[in-house]
């Protein structure tokens, strides 16, 4: 829809040392912690940050497709603990939204139905 | 020898602005002359144009509900942005603009100047019973067309 060359090459080599370091890079603190309570509980599975996973993803206020995943049909952010993303792409995603609405490319607010 | 280096060294923005929707290709490869003319004599260096075309607006903008997207990415510094803006504002057919750093200490030398890019926009989708049915109509009578032009000359 809208020409991004940054994002045209996406990555399909992904390995097991890059998701290591990635975990060790995110600087979270107790994700054995986390494991271990969600272990405990029996619920849901582990959320990946898609932009840490995938390298050349990037976060752009021009692509309107990607943004859409982090906005609700009404046209709210998304917050971080259902979209997944990790607090450094949570904030550059919430700058593009907001950049993207003053541009009309997302809306303040959608009306539904 | 470092200093005049650095003063080389220029930053990469991106400004992105938004015309009114009634304007004819002319009118905005004028107003993409005007701007490319603004950075020139700034002393910046235009990379690239992309005309997005005409796109619809999530929201009225202007009491249309339509806008061209033009996108600028040049080299200069904060002064030339500053003054792109103040001409921008001052623009009757520009509605909106936002400008965005992409990048410190950039070497002009490096970065080659790219041809203008036109995009179709997307019209034809918001109207997409109009274009087949004319299409359909010209298959279904060609004959009686061509009978009625040579009976017309």
């Amino acid at each position: 829809m809208i020409g991004n060359d940054r994002n045209a090459p996406r990555g399909g080599d992904r390995d097991r040392d890059r998701d290591r370091g990635d975990r060790d890079g995110g600087g979270r603190g107790g994700a054995g912690g986390d494991d271990e309570k969600r272990g405990g509980r029996g619920f849901g599975r582990k959320k990946v940050c898609r932009f840490c996973a995938e390298k050349n993803a990037k976060v752009d206020f021009k692509d309107q497709s990607t943004l859409k995943y982090f906005v609700t049909e009404r046209g709210k952010i998304i917050p971080r603990r259902i979209s997944g993303n990790c607090a450094k792409h949570q904030r550059e995603i919430a700058t593009a939204i907001k950049r993207a609405r003053g541009l009309a490319m997302l809306p303040y607010n959608a009306m539904v139905g | 020898m470092a200093e005049t280096q650095a003063a080389k060294r220029l930053r990469e923005y991106e400004t992105i602005f938004l015309v009114k929707p009634d304007l004819t290709d002319d009118n905005v490869d004028k107003l993409k002359e005007r701007v490319r003319g603004i950075v020139g004599r700034e002393g910046g260096k235009v990379l690239r144009f992309t005309v997005w075309g005409k796109k619809k607006t999530l929201y009225p903008i202007a009491k249309q509900p339509r806008a061209i997207y033009v996108h600028a990415s040049y080299l200069g510094h904060t002064k030339l942005v500053a003054e792109v803006e103040r001409n921008l504002r001052n623009f009757d057919e520009v509605t909106r603009f936002l400008s965005v750093k992409l990048a410190d200490e950039v070497d002009p030398e490096t970065r080659p100047v790219l041809e203008d890019v036109k995009l179709a926009g997307d019209v034809e989708e918001t109207r997409p019973g109009a274009a087949p049915v004319e299409r359909v109509a010209a298959e279904d009578i060609p004959e009686s067309a061509d009978e009625e032009a040579t009976e017309e000359a």
